[in-house]
């Protein structure tokens, strides 16, 4: 087995770095070449030299730092060449523009998972399976408890939630990019057919998507809002940030919830101050990450974003999968 | 009318934190579905009882045996979750079979009366074998209410409180009335729910049971302004508060926490039943020093409580006295609609007669509560400093106008500390201790409410006497939830009144507070995790000391 130092991956500075081609991944200071996974607020920072992403990351990107950053996008599966090291984007069915990022040197392929989800959803790319040898991977929900349902089925709990209710105002929190897009796609082909507001960041995402051919129900800028007894029986779209504090007051009679993965814990439901947790996630859950790490023939594993002890015990005992780490 | 509701309600109860919205919730709950599985909705939901079919542990261990899982994935997934039920529910999951639920219909009433109290009938081996048959046929939304059901683990977001409210809107009945009702011995039949929702009214129904106590509230600042001529001055007695009930000559001897107890204290039935009256008294049980005429410690009324039929030796070593406060009812009438100062008068008046009989001598076993006269606030004061010298705990106040109603009603009476600094908690960890103590858990960590859940406020490790220690720590064996290491989580049931001498804020603890020098100056046998201090208690103490 070859010391770290030789992989062609490696974290520097808790980032992931490739010294031959002198290029980040994701980094999460300013650097010279920067690939991005995706246009996540934890996968990029502003002030590098230089960014390469897919082209949908590209648009939300500049959205987010600006239009005058120097970006350069590929198609997903086009490959490119820097000092020698073919590199290709590949979707991860994160969000929209979301990719796995494939590295080959050598006859040596590596794979960076980015944030990746198996379950379907229309508003981005389905997950293309990609062969490896070498798999970094994330792990958010890399416990056994973390288990899907189907997004229908969700999308049709949270229909009921509202329609159950007609003299509340439902507030729903979700991330403003990616996951409010995916929810909205998804209620609309739900029995609720009463009116949907989103909050202007989420909105202006809303537009991107659309403007790149997803199918996004018309929503009402909650900006926009006239009286606050329209709300009534209506679902608003807010980002969590806006959960705590004063902006609530700005509604009467309101019930809220969160959706997210980590709401399929009764205690962190208790705890999150929700009224209502909704357990739809955009990462893959614990049999999707086995999965991936599975189909991809990886022979050998790294993992990062999250809590990787059991996954990696497990994939060791029961599946006999080399599983590395990183020098910290 | 299937298990299926009642999941449903689970789950909307458990995703509500408005009380309007859960009395809501309940109500419809109860107008659709069948008396039999109403009746046991509230036996459940009010945790009348929380039967343990198998322990958090074991349930871990049947999962990774039967589906070839390591036991130590299930642990670390514990750590997340925080109840073997969810985990359980959890990784069962990824278990889906292919096989026809079955159970999709079975009802509430099913599942409780007959397949969980067959699992009891069964060996070992065909319990497994019949849990890992109904996982399989039951649908999967169902499963947390059934793995809570069998590690006697349901507990959500309702209080009797929310049942008799729910209830008493469902049928437009006074909540008193349905309060009244839900007293005493709940068993889940037709019958009973149906008694709960009638809407006649009928006296003589209730006869068996006592009547809702009313509780006294800490002390407010705002009763020094009023008149002390307003208020009736009492001393707090340290025992343990009871109904003693006479009605069609038989006599019944209740607890706040409404347990029977009439065979802890054959002597109290046997003298009062001899009485010609029938009555309902509201009033303290103690062991108490005839010779000083004061009470003796606690600690000595704990050798009668859980003591069935004492000896005759065992009533003479520890004599019972039972004080009352407060007369509810008299030969059938109900007067706790009059004024407190007239009830008084009817109590002096009955106590009087009463004694005067030769043939029944009651002193020795039964007196009414003395009375006193402060001159003016600051009098009170010396009386509340000088309640240590006759082994009370300070004074209870109670507005002569006052009607009996039940709870924690604001405004009427309260209760007046010399020792503010305690708060009743509830054990729910425990950790062995080192040197002397090693081999027995001498670690205890306690919690208070908050809602319905009980977070951690103190630990504490001196107190109790090493007889205490020895009960405990064989309590705490039989009673563990799960395992950490040395630590041990433990089922909610044990009560504890904890003294310390500093209240304050504080952002690194859950509770939000921190208190220096917890001790545990009480085992309180007779309380029930229900009657334990919540963090709103403590906050309240925090403002009035500060």
């Amino acid at each position: 087995m070859r010391t770290e130092q030789e992989y062609l991956i490696n974290y520097k500075d808790g980032n992931l770095y490739c010294e031959l081609a002198d290029i980040w991944i994701d980094p999460s200071k300013p650097v010279k070449k920067a690939l991005i996974t995706h246009a996540h607020f934890d996968h990029f920072t502003f002030g590098c030299e230089e960014y390469i992403s897919t082209k949908e990351t590209a648009i939300l990107l500049k959205e987010r730092v600006g239009d005058n950053i120097k970006i350069k996008t590929f198609e997903y599966g086009e490959e490119f060449k820097i000092n020698g090291i073919n590199i290709s984007f590949h979707p991860s069915g994160h969000i929209l523009g979301s990719s796995q990022i494939r590295f080959v040197f050598a006859e040596e392929k590596w794979l960076i998972s980015g944030d990746f989800k198996l379950q379907k959803d229309q508003t981005c790319k389905e997950y293309e399976l990609v062969k490896t040898d070498y798999l970094i991977s994330e792990c958010t929900f890399g416990l056994p408890i973390f288990k899907w349902d189907n997004s229908k089925k969700i999308a049709n709990d949270i229909s009921k939630w509202i329609t159950n209710t007609p003299e509340k105002t439902s507030l729903l929190f979700c991330y403003s990019l990616g996951k409010a897009q995916r929810l909205l796609n998804e209620i609309s082909q739900t029995n609720f057919k009463g009116n949907i507001y989103s909050h202007g960041s989420i909105y202006k995402m809303n537009n991107i998507y659309r403007g790149l051919g997803i199918d996004i129900k018309d929503t009402i800028k909650i900006e926009n809002k006239k009286k606050i007894d329209e709300l009534k029986g209506s679902l608003i779209l807010l980002p969590p940030s806006l959960s705590k504090g004063s902006y609530l007051k700005n509604f009467k009679n309101i019930q809220t919830a969160f959706a997210s993965g980590w709401m399929s814990i009764r205690a962190l439901r208790k705890r999150s101050g929700y009224d209502k947790g909704f357990a739809i996630s955009d990462h893959a859950d614990w049999d999707g990450i086995l999965e991936l790490v599975k189909k991809s023939e990886a022979k050998n594993v790294f993992f990062h974003h999250g809590d990787s002890e059991a996954l990696t015990k497990y994939l060791v005992e029961k599946e006999s999968i080399n599983v590395l780490f990183f020098g910290k | 009318m299937s298990l299926k509701k009642f999941s449903e309600l689970f789950v909307d109860l458990d995703s509500s934190n408005s009380t309007n919205n859960k009395i809501e919730v309940l109500k419809n709950y109860f107008l659709s579905n069948d008396p039999i599985d109403n009746s046991w909705a509230i036996y459940l939901l009010t945790g009348k009882s929380n039967k343990r079919f198998i322990s958090g542990r074991y349930l871990k261990n049947l999962f990774s045996q039967i589906y070839e899982y390591p036991l130590w994935l299930i642990d670390t997934c514990y750590l997340k979750v925080g109840d073997s039920a969810e985990v359980i529910t959890l990784l069962l999951k990824n278990k889906s079979t292919s096989r026809k639920k079955e159970l999709s219909n079975i009802s509430l009433n099913q599942l409780l009366s007959k397949t969980m109290p067959d699992l009891l009938k069964l060996n070992e081996e065909e319990k497994n074998l019949q849990i890992k048959n109904i996982w399989e046929r039951l649908p999967q939304d169902y499963h947390l209410i059934f793995n809570k059901i069998l590690t006697g683990t349901f507990r959500v977001g309702v209080s009797i409180g929310l049942i008799t409210k729910s209830i008493s809107k469902l049928i437009n009945i006074d909540e008193e009335i349905i309060s009244h009702r839900l007293m005493g011995n709940f068993k889940p039949s037709i019958d009973s729910y149906e008694f709960l929702i009638n809407k006649n009214i009928n006296r003589e129904e209730l006869n068996s049971k006592p009547f809702p106590f009313l509780l006294a509230n800490t002390i407010e600042d705002k009763i020094f302004k009023n008149s002390i001529n307003d208020f009736q001055f009492e001393w707090k007695y340290d025992g343990i508060r009871m109904q003693l009930i006479k009605r069609s000559g038989n006599v019944s001897l209740w607890t706040r926490g409404q347990e029977l107890v009439n065979e802890s204290f054959p002597e109290l039935v046997e003298k009062m039943s001899h009485l010609k009256d029938d009555f309902v008294l509201d009033g303290e049980l103690l062991v108490w020093n005839f010779k000083e005429q004061i009470a003796f410690d606690f600690s000595l009324l704990q050798k009668r409580i859980n003591r069935k039929s004492p000896t005759r030796s065992i009533q003479i070593k520890y004599p019972i006295i039972f004080i009352a406060y407060d007369l509810l009812e008299i030969n059938g009438r109900d007067i706790r609609e009059i004024k407190l100062e007239d009830r008084r008068i009817e109590l002096e008046k009955y106590f009087s007669k009463w004694q005067n009989k030769t043939e029944n001598n009651i002193s020795d076993i039964f007196k009414i509560c003395d009375l006193i006269f402060p001159k003016d606030w600051p009098d009170a004061l010396t009386y509340k400093e000088k309640s240590r010298e006759n082994n009370t705990e300070g004074l209870i106040i109670k507005k002569k106008t006052s009607v009996y109603s039940s709870g924690r009603k604001k405004g009427i009476w309260w209760k007046y500390k010399v020792d503010p600094m305690q708060l009743d908690a509830v054990l729910i960890y425990a950790k062995g201790g080192s040197g002397r103590r090693a081999g027995l858990y001498t670690d205890y960590s306690f919690a208070l409410w908050k809602d319905e859940e009980l977070i951690k406020f103190a630990s504490a490790y001196s107190g109790l006497t090493n007889i205490e220690i020895k009960e405990l720590d064989k309590w705490i064996r039989k009673n563990t939830i799960e395992k950490f290491g040395p630590v041990r989580s433990l089922k909610p049931e044990m009560v504890f009144e904890i003294s310390f001498e500093k209240i304050q804020i504080s952002k690194r603890h859950k509770s939000g507070i921190a208190v220096r020098f917890p001790r545990i100056t009480k085992w309180r046998k007779d309380k029930k995790i229900n009657d334990a201090d919540s963090l709103e208690n403590a906050y309240e103490l925090m403002k009035k000391i500060s």
